[in-house]
């Protein structure tokens, strides 16, 4: 092999659920075997914003820093934008070196699988490390087996030289199975024609075909098993040579729902956070393919997976849009595209600037210096910590928000906005900044609240996703 | 610089008037500015006009000043319009005095107008914080209530006033109101009203926040060589004051008052040769309840924390020491953005030439008008005095 090693792994789910129940009450009926409870993303959340969040706690896991990422892959099936490159923005994010090697693979829940599988080959990268991160939300059809089922979720993998994780042995299968689980262009929910014996048969022959090109013995830990619901992967214990126990091990679907592209890198995360020696790691892709993994570890790993807030059946469909309003008529005000791409670094990753005339931050840094009224040629660029406490903090209640957050507050409810005084590089001075906060599992928000930065949708103008920090109490860090 | 003088001023009711337009309703106020003289005035007297609006219809319209001044029949004088959001006509009487001053006009107008309640709802919203710091402040979803809550956040965490004092300035500005017939919401509340409303922006409720209005004001302001033509009881203007400030609330050094109008209330003092305890009444900027505690403190009314005594004591009720908001101020009366502060002029002219009616001081000297642009960005007062004959 390449000599390409796993040097940790990260996974991040939304901490709102709900609950099957709810569905059961709303419904008459549940149709998503095995799911006992889901996540579901925040209105501000997506593919791009749970990767940033799994990428974050993986490269942590592994000991590296943003600035060491030479290659960065994205697997999803629902990217943001159906066109458009989302990992330039996600480099930002993440603050990876300009000259990273980029690649988005998407099409299948195999998504996460082929860019590991892909990054593998790749790799070595000197110094640097790889970035692999599978997220994913899907979408179905309101009363579907698959939108019951429908999970979020990110997971990712940081690859170097001298990880402690190896892959021993991979192998993949295609073989055309049409028909079993797809997403027509344009449209934003999967489906599927539901020829129960067609789409197992597609899935478990894959798995199989795959399995047996392995060498590696496969005396696994825990198999991690890519599911569409908590009952299919039962089905393919002989196709994969593996105990139903082994896949219990590695599952999340019982309590995140179907993860789609992320699925087995979720599965993965579970299983090395619970100490797994040796795993099993078999995703599948309608159209149909399988790509598995034989892993030996351990892996250092950094989750944030539990849930903290159940939603009810309504709230669910408010996060979902289905009976909530788009932005009103008659707009807010305007930022333009290139006005805000200036401020990206700002956004992404809160570079703040220093005077060169007094020695004040500014935030941002531009114009006039806060502290002197000074206009520096330039100010010296300093990437502020993130960290940082509330100085002034409001609630907006509904019919307080301006119009490009009327979709937001008609998702998700009053939301929480302050400015926060964010800590400078040396931990003394501080710089303020605007921004909302998360509340997470924290009751109130308050003067005084210590805080720390997030990467979110701020909102949509002009179809265009404008992302940036939000921040959360460090109380509720998970 | 030779001295300047109201001479007369006139607003028309603040309210939703869908059958008004921003050149009728402005006509109407000039028109009552023009009656309002004591001795008359030959409209072809006024040589020149500044109008101040934040936007026509919920948004920009060029060449609004020569449009509303035509309209009315000021035909031909140099007219302009000003933007200073809320303090649009704070500065365009600025701006009239400063003509008058600087001797390039004997008789300058300076005005407002706006039209708010004409749209539907949705668009109505733009009007929710389209002046504010756009690119960072407003993109985390705060309207000016929103700011003006988080400045309250900070007040109430560092003094000892609470929300309730927020609902004593809603209960006395409405008493007020209900006194003046031009007043928009002219109906008195209870504390229980002003305490239990719905939440807008913790920790700002419905009650802590000002209505959007329709209305027009003018100001007719003369100078010292003219003024014994119109008027044998002079109101002069003392004192002018006015200021700038970030535009941002995170890139000030404090958010628990505003830079900006203490720097206009101190000017203008020093402009009059006063002191705060001089001003017989006010008209303030309370766009926001907490905007009236945050202006006892900028214009020196008390200490800093301490402007919830001023509400517990009453001393800024109609009959207390020094009355505040007398016409209901932007609570009650209303706020048409471009015509508040002229509006709150009109005011002021009004009660030091003892036309008040109900709400009327009680023979004042000093009145000082206090008008705010957004949260602070730009601020201006005006300390008027009624001359009295030796």
């Amino acid at each position: 092999m390449s000599g390409v090693s796993i040097a940790g792994v990260g996974a991040y789910a939304p901490r709102l659920r709900i609950d099957a129940a709810e569905f059961q009450d709303a419904w008459g009926q549940f149709h998503a075997s095995g799911v006992e409870e889901k996540a579901v993303p925040e209105a501000d959340e997506d593919a791009v914003t749970m990767a940033v969040e799994a990428a974050q706690r993986a490269l942590a896991a592994a000991g590296h820093a943003g600035s060491d990422v030479a290659h960065l892959a994205l697997a999803t099936t629902t990217p943001p934008m159906a066109e458009e490159d989302l990992t330039a923005r996600l480099s930002s994010m993440l603050g990876t070196p300009a000259d990273v090697a980029t690649r988005t693979v998407t099409g299948s829940t195999r998504a996460g699988a082929q860019a590991l599988d892909a990054a593998l080959d790749a790799g070595l990268w000197a110094d640097g490390v790889a970035v692999v991160v599978a997220s994913d939300c899907p979408r179905g059809e309101p009363d579907s087996e698959r939108e019951h089922a429908a999970g979020a979720g990110a997971a990712a993998f940081v690859l170097d030289g001298d990880g402690p994780g190896t892959v021993a042995d991979r192998a993949s299968h295609v073989e055309p199975y049409p028909g079993t689980r797809f997403r027509p262009t344009g449209d934003d929910e999967t489906t599927g024609l539901g020829i129960t014996q067609y789409d197992r048969e597609s899935y478990t022959a894959t798995l199989d075909a795959a399995t047996d090109a392995l060498d590696a013995a496969l005396d696994v830990d825990a198999a991690a098993v890519q599911s569409p619901d908590g009952k299919l992967p039962y089905r393919a214990t002989d196709a994969l040579g593996v105990s139903a126990d082994a896949i219990a091990d590695a599952e999340t679907v019982s309590s995140l729902g179907d993860t789609g592209a992320a699925s087995t890198f979720l599965g993965a995360a579970t299983a090395f956070a619970d100490g797994a020696q040796r795993l099993l790691m078999a995703a599948y892709g309608s159209g149909a393919g399988a790509t598995v993994f034989v892993v030996d570890g351990p892996v250092p790993v950094e989750t944030a997976l539990e849930g903290d807030n159940d939603l009810t059946y309504p709230k669910y469909l408010r996060r979902r849009g289905e009976i909530t309003s788009d932005e009103p008529e008659g707009g807010g005000a305007y930022v333009s595209v290139p006005s805000w791409q200036r401020t990206v670094p700002q956004r992404h990753r809160l570079v703040a600037g220093r005077c060169p005339n007094c020695g004040a931050l500014n935030f941002p840094p531009d114009g006039a210096c806060q502290g002197c009224t000074d206009r520096p040629d330039e100010y010296e660029r300093v990437t502020l910590p993130g960290t940082g406490s509330v100085e002034a903090v409001t609630s907006i209640a509904q019919g307080g928000a301006p119009p490009e957050f009327v979709e937001q507050q008609s998702k998700s409810g009053p939301f929480v906005s302050a400015v926060v005084a964010f800590d400078g590089p040396d931990g003394e001075e501080t710089v303020s900044a605007p921004t909302q906060v998360l509340t997470g599992g924290v009751a109130e928000i308050a003067v005084g609240t210590d805080v720390e930065t997030t990467i979110r949708r701020i909102y949509t103008q002009e179809g265009v996703v404008r992302y940036g920090f939000k921040t959360r109490p460090v109380d509720a860090r998970r | 610089m030779r001295d300047a003088y109201v001479i007369g001023a006139g607003q028309t009711p603040f309210g939703a008037m869908p059958d008004e337009s921003y050149r009728s309703l402005f006509t109407a106020a000039f028109e009552r500015a023009v009656d309002s003289v004591p001795e008359g005035i030959d409209e072809d007297d006024i040589d020149e006009a500044v109008i101040g609006s934040l936007g026509v219809g919920g948004r920009q319209l060029g060449l609004s000043g020569p449009a509303a001044t035509e309209h009315a029949g000021l035909h031909g004088i140099p007219s302009s319009r000003i933007e200073n959001a809320c303090a649009a006509s704070g500065y365009s009487v600025r701006q009239a005095v400063q003509a008058v001053k600087s001797g390039m006009a004997d008789v300058a107008l300076g005005g407002g107008v706006e039209i708010m309640t004409d749209m539907s709802s949705d668009v109505t919203k733009y009007w929710l914080g389209v002046s504010g710091e756009t690119e960072w402040e407003r993109l985390t979803g705060t309207t000016f209530a929103g700011v003006y809550a988080q400045m309250a956040s900070t007040y109430l965490d560092r003094y000892e006033a609470t929300q309730e004092h927020l609902s004593m300035v809603a209960v006395k500005n409405h008493e007020n109101g209900a006194k003046n017939p031009n007043a928009h919401l002219g109906f008195e509340c209870s504390l229980d009203d002003a305490v239990d409303a719905p939440v807008v922006a913790d920790p700002l409720n419905l009650y802590h926040c000002c209505p959007t209005s329709d209305g027009a004001a003018a100001v007719l302001v003369a100078s010292e060589d003219v003024v014994d033509a119109y008027t044998d009881d002079p109101i002069r203007v003392a004192g002018v004051g006015a200021a700038s400030e970030r535009v941002g609330l995170f890139q000030r050094d404090d958010y628990t008052g505003i830079a900006s109008s203490e720097k206009a209330g101190e000017k203008a003092y020093e402009d009059a040769g006063i002191t705060p305890d001089d001003i017989d009444f006010a008209e303030i900027h309370d766009c926001f309840a907490i905007a009236e505690l945050f202006a006892y403190e900028d214009l020196g009314f008390c200490e800093r924390g301490e402007a919830h005594r001023l509400l517990d004591e009453g001393v800024t009720e109609l009959d207390g020491d020094r009355p505040v908001n007398a016409s209901g101020g932007l609570k009650s009366k209303g706020h048409p953005i471009g015509a508040t502060g002229a509006g709150q002029v009109a005011e002021a002219f009004k009660q030091l030439s003892g036309t008040a009616g109900d709400r009327q001081v009680a023979d004042p000297k000093y009145g000082l008008t206090h008008n705010v642009g957004g949260s602070g960005g730009a601020a201006v007062v005006h300390v008027l005095e009624r001359e009295v004959a030796e």
